[in-house]
């Protein structure tokens, strides 16, 4: 488990069009602590997945500085596991080496990696899928694969952003019932991207609620784990929790 | 008329279908027996001159006679050889070459104008200048054929490259593939489809450059045949020659092209199976 810190972080665009700079992230600091569960919610165009791209070292930051373990981040890495909101398989590799693909790069054995496969296709109830392609699965078995794919490679931290928004609502409720058992048995750090109140809520130890480039608010999300749905829904303590993210979000 | 419909369906359609399923093959032939029928029977009327419209009948025999005498193999075999060396050729390349401007802006900024150039001067119209510099060899029919073959892969492998989702190189990057690896393990199997379709217009437009060719340097070859028949006045040998273009396209297509692609992006659910 890994602590992942983003220190002032900022993020301006040259718009060739307008020929202004336009700013995306203006000045964001988080601590995310070793296995931690934290949300970034926020209206469409504050700045969310232009922070998850940082982390993931897709963008460059104009300003500031992020941690992983105090290590500083430079390009995309194996220690920040990506969960993609298009899943991003390869369609041209079966289930199997898809989850075993990280294990490949880090050149592991065949035998090896396969077997490590198997056993993350088996957390998610994906045995049986090994030896399909990933456009034979539905949306929300592909995000399953998109999920175990991460997790295999043991990254430090696991970057989400919006990984449910694409799936039907109910196998949406599953999958986030699933993240959330899979987050208890493992406890990995996570950084959760979504514009969705209640799956922030369900899910994490923290909201974040992200407004114009910047942190607009922090809730602790002291529900209990394990987290399910059925307990939830009608739940006091989460509804509260849910209408004041909301709030904020809706001011934002 | 649905009685007729009810007659197709059961003692026809229904039969054919079957029969394909246990021999394949069919599937390649009946489609071209009421056209050969149509032949025949045109042939046998003599609207033209037997010896401007030969028949199915005459065509055959002479496929025996010049099989026996060795011309039409030997003839056949040089074609296909130039073609086949012309578009190992034009792959090696290609391919390389396509990933180098697909992939890096630098490189498709210098080179994108260029490859358009040439790609507007036809094939054969480097024959006469080839025929200067290099006689009339193999050389010159290679390069032509190399020329051809060469641009569809390009340009197809550019659009391939470009066409694979930036979200699969972020996914293999940050599962630890170096920028290399991408290539090999993202970029190379995600152009695929598209670099098949630059093979099929590649070795398409080859194959007619590389006909027209043996008309011009004529040594040997199919395009040899065809117009050395011409001198001669023997029809049966140009129809002869058309059918044999025809069919070897028909091989090469239904046996190499074709299961490639089954067994790639059909099968990857990148390209629509029809």
């Amino acid at each position: 488990m890994k602590s992942l810190t983003l220190k002032n972080l900022q993020k301006t665009y040259f718009d060739p069009y307008s020929g202004t700079e336009v700013t995306a992230i203006r000045d964001v600091s988080l601590d995310v602590g070793p296995g931690e569960f934290v949300a970034i919610v926020g209206p469409s165009g504050c700045g969310k997945t232009t922070i998850l791209n940082m982390v993931a070292g897709f963008l460059a930051p104009s300003g500031g500085e992020i941690l992983v373990d105090s290590r500083p981040v430079h390009g995309p890495g194996p220690d920040r596991g990506v969960v993609f909101q298009s899943f991003a398989l390869f369609p041209w590799k079966t289930v199997l080496d898809n989850v075993a693909f990280g294990p490949k790069m880090r050149g592991i054995g065949r035998p090896e990696r396969e077997a490590s496969a198997r056993e993350f296709l088996e957390l998610a109830g994906l045995s049986h899928a090994a030896d399909r392609y990933p456009n034979e699965l539905s949306g929300g078995m592909q995000q399953r694969v998109g999920v175990v794919r991460a997790l295999a490679n043991h990254p430090d931290v696991l970057l989400m952003d919006e990984p449910f928004a694409s799936v039907d609502a109910q196998t949406r409720m599953t999958l986030q019932e699933e993240l959330a058992r899979i987050w208890q048995e493992r406890r990995t750090t996570v950084l959760f991207i979504t514009h969705d109140v209640a799956e922030a809520v369900f899910l994490a130890n923290r909201v974040i609620v992200l407004s114009g480039g910047r942190v607009q608010t922090e809730i602790e999300i002291a529900l209990p784990h394990p987290r399910s749905w059925d307990a939830l829904m009608d739940d006091d303590g989460f509804k509260a929790l849910s209408s004041q993210v909301l709030q904020q979000v809706r001011a934002a | 008329m649905s009685g007729a419909l009810q007659f197709w369906n059961a003692r026809v359609w229904a039969p054919y279908i079957r029969a394909t399923a246990r021999w394949p093959w069919l599937r390649s032939i009946v489609p071209f027996l009421p056209l050969i029928a149509l032949w025949w029977a045109v042939a046998e009327a003599e609207f033209v001159p037997r010896a401007f419209l030969p028949g199915p009948v005459e065509v055959v025999a002479s496929f025996f006679t010049l099989t026996y005498k060795g011309i039409l193999p030997e003839y056949l075999s040089d074609s296909v050889t130039r073609l086949a060396l012309g578009a190992a050729v034009g792959i090696a390349i290609g391919i390389p070459l396509g990933l180098l401007v697909g992939l890096n802006r630098t490189a498709h900024r210098a080179l994108w104008p260029i490859l358009l150039f040439f790609q507007a001067i036809g094939d054969i119209a480097w024959l006469p200048i080839l025929l200067i510099w290099f006689g009339f060899g193999l050389t010159t029919m290679t390069l032509v054929i190399v020329y051809t073959v060469l641009f569809p892969i390009v340009l197809n492998t550019v659009l391939g490259v470009r066409s694979v989702p930036f979200d699969l190189h972020r996914a293999a990057r940050s599962l630890g593939a170096s920028p290399a690896r991408v290539v090999w393990e993202v970029v190379l199997p995600g152009s695929l489809p598209n670099i098949m379709t630059g093979l099929r217009n590649g070795l398409g437009y080859g194959w007619r450059a590389l006909i027209a060719a043996e008309i011009i340097v004529g040594t040997s070859g199919i395009g040899f045949l065809m117009f050395d028949a011409r001198r001669a006045g023997s029809v049966v040998e140009i129809l002869l020659g058309m059918i044999v273009l025809g069919v070897l396209w028909y091989i090469v297509d239904a046996w190499i092209l074709a299961p490639i692609e089954r067994a790639t992006g059909e099968r990857w659910g990148m390209v629509q199976r029809r």
